[in-house]
């Protein structure tokens, strides 16, 4: 599994631009796109990007960024949709996250004749600038989002790849803590992708999945810094509160105080915002680093 | 004995007159009409009555709306509450304790067990589009091996004594958590929050290929439990008492928890876990109606469907565009009423 992890390591090094094309979903030619319902954050934000926050009448819960998509009307949780509320909101087209749901509700909404459109997911740099390209497709707006991406992303793709290093700190992605325990980001997950991007490695990468991870396995892990969301964090009772839990206390993250937090769709949503995170992370770890090693 | 004098679990005795319960009937079963006609017409998408009955003209999209999301989420609805208030009354009566739950057996925990191997291991050997069929189908296998369980347990002990069969329900309510926490813990992020929307209940997911197999299950065995109403009252003076009555005591214990079982799992299937219909409207009905189970049974049956419908129609419009999951409307009704029978019961001991 590590030599695995190094190998793709070094290709990533050695060809940033390996990364295969995401499918993105091919909707009619006859397919209005003057009303479109949103289901998934990162989606919204691209959205509003491009300019077309016009055609968005309605957004799900995920969808906080920017602060004007919290007026829209909000039709739940992305995975827990519901048929009638959709499409009360008289759409022509529904965009969605690859967890969109329940799928159920999906097969009432196409019996409705409502277009759908969801888009795969992939958890690198590469993944979001597809995903910018793919809705930029979608919605008819090619240019716009090719230019998104060589204004915007490209750039921030570019910073990270030449960031990349061999020597990478171990760090863990927190949810937060459940029922007093601590909930973390193990291989095949957002958080994981997040750690990829900012040239870290997963402390926790012999789990798979978001797991409750038990006080043994966290010391044993021994993350030198950890990233939360912002909620996560206030509900853990800040830095402090957080740090103060029993599973955390003897690791490496809380003798030195390296605790990042942020908005969670920002750190985990994979939207424009992720690529902007990523960079930040990387270069608030590396500095700490320095600081503590002189 | 007159029915009318059947003490009522919760101690007390309420005296109707014969002549006044079939009004009152009548009455619960307007009480569903009417609901059932508001949940029909209200909604995200509101429709009128007259383009339900096809006097008025009606877009396709709210044709699409009535036919494939309305009716059948609203037949969902009035049937697992039916069939959640019968079995609750049954078992009420069978166990002679007014705390008697369906859950309580651990029938809902047997379809949950069911119903989650499925969402979690599924996808191993079961095509994709295929899921929504076998959810419900595994479901209601789970439902069935816990009872067959009750069922070899019962013969085990030779006999089929109501505390026992307390027991063994807590003991296999136990082992259905002890199962759930497993497949959470190996589910995967979609998995996890799949089961968690799941576990807290809805009627969203309704459609037809998933209603009608699950309204037949339901269907049949409530019908099997209103039929027995007049046996289980007999049973409310005790075994050995209702054996001297020529009832067939066994039998009757077996049919009561079969279709029992059958309804919640069939219940549990389409819609995940609605909590406290089950032990709620038993008590509501005999309040109404009296402790008679002739009368509390089909009582329970629409007041089930009626409180079942219209608490889906409260989680579907208070937060337009989006929804609760109903499940959290009848906990939030159900549990202070169930603090409030532990409370009365303490009182009285």
């Amino acid at each position: 599994m590590i030599r695995v992890t190094l190998a793709l390591g070094i290709v990533g090094l050695l060809a940033p631009e390996l990364g295969h094309a995401l499918e993105c979903p091919s909707l009619g030619v006859d397919v209005d796109r003057s009303r479109i319902v949103v289901a998934g954050g990162s989606i919204t934000e691209i959205l509003y990007d491009l300019g077309a926050d016009e055609r968005v009448v309605a957004a799900d819960r995920t969808s906080n960024y920017p602060a004007a998509a919290l007026e829209l009307p909000q039709i739940g949780y992305v995975r827990a949709l519901s048929a009638e509320g959709v499409l009360s909101q008289e759409p022509t087209l529904l965009l969605g996250e690859d967890d969109t749901g329940p799928p159920e509700i999906l097969d009432q909404l196409r019996a409705a004749g409502l277009p759908i459109a969801i888009l795969a997911e992939q958890h690198d740099s590469q993944g979001i600038i597809d995903k910018v390209r793919c809705i930029g497709d979608l919605i008819g707006m090619p240019e716009a989002a090719e230019a998104y991406i060589a204004e915007r992303l490209q750039p921030a793709a570019e910073r990270l790849v030449a960031a990349q290093s061999l020597d990478k700190p171990s760090g863990a992605i927190l949810l937060g803590i459940r029922d007093g325990t601590l909930i973390a980001a193990g291989t095949e997950t957002s958080g994981d992708g997040l750690l990829m991007m900012m040239s870290a490695s997963n402390a926790l990468g012999q789990m798979s999945g978001w797991k409750p991870v038990s006080r043994e396995a966290m010391i044993v892990a021994d993350p030198s810094f950890l990233v939360i969301p912002q909620r996560g964090l206030d509900a853990a009772g800040g830095v402090e509160g957080l740090l103060e839990h029993p599973t955390l206390k003897f690791t490496s993250a809380a003798k030195n105080g390296r605790v990042f937090a942020m908005d969670g769709m920002a750190m985990l949503g994979f939207g424009p915002r992720t690529l902007g995170a990523a960079a930040q992370l990387a270069d608030d770890i590396r500095a700490q680093e320095d600081a503590s090693s002189q | 004995m007159s029915d009318a004098m059947v003490a009522e679990p919760s101690g007390k005795v309420a005296k109707r007159g014969f002549g006044q319960r079939p009004p009152l009937i009548l009455a619960l079963g307007v009480a569903l009409i009417v609901s059932v006609s508001l949940a029909i017409c209200i909604g995200a998408i509101p429709l009128s009555i007259g383009g339900v009955l096809g006097f008025a003209e009606t877009s396709s999209i709210e044709q699409t709306v009535l036919y494939s999301i309305r009716l059948p989420r609203v037949v969902l609805a009035a049937l697992a509450g039916a069939g959640l208030a019968a079995a609750g009354a049954a078992l009420q009566a069978l166990f002679r304790n007014p705390l008697a739950d369906p859950g309580l057996i651990g029938v809902s925990g047997g379809a949950a067990v069911g119903a989650i191997f499925m969402i979690v291991f599924g996808a191993g050997f079961v095509a994709e589009a295929l899921m929504p069929y076998f959810i419900p189908l595994a479901a209601i296998t789970g439902a069935a091996a816990v009872t067959g369980l009750l069922y070899a347990f019962a013969r085990w002990f030779g006999n089929f004594e109501v505390s026992t069969m307390l027991l063994v329900g807590i003991a296999l309510n136990a082992m259905s958590t002890v199962a759930i926490g497993g497949f959470e813990f190996l589910s995967d992020d979609t998995q996890l929050r799949t089961l968690v929307f799941w576990t807290m209940g809805s009627y969203g997911r309704a459609t037809w290929t998933t209603v009608l197999p699950a309204a037949t299950v339901i269907v049949i065995a409530a019908g099997t439990l209103v039929s027995r109403g007049r046996a289980l009252d007999v049973l409310q003076l005790g075994e050995v008492e209702a054996r001297h009555l020529s009832i067939n005591v066994d039998l009757l214990k077996r049919v009561t928890v079969i279709s029992a079982a059958a309804a919640v799992g069939a219940a549990v299937a389409v819609s995940g876990i609605i909590a406290f219909v089950g032990l709620i409207v038993p008590h509501i009905v005999r309040l109404i109606l009296g402790p008679s189970n002739r009368w509390v049974l089909p009582g329970s049956l629409l007041l089930g469907a009626t409180l079942s419908v219209l608490a889906d129609l409260v989680a579907r419009i208070v937060i337009i565009p989006a929804e609760l999951p109903v499940g959290l409307v009848t906990s939030a009704l159900g549990a202070p009423f169930f603090l409030w029978l532990i409370a009365s019961a303490r009182s009285r001991a």
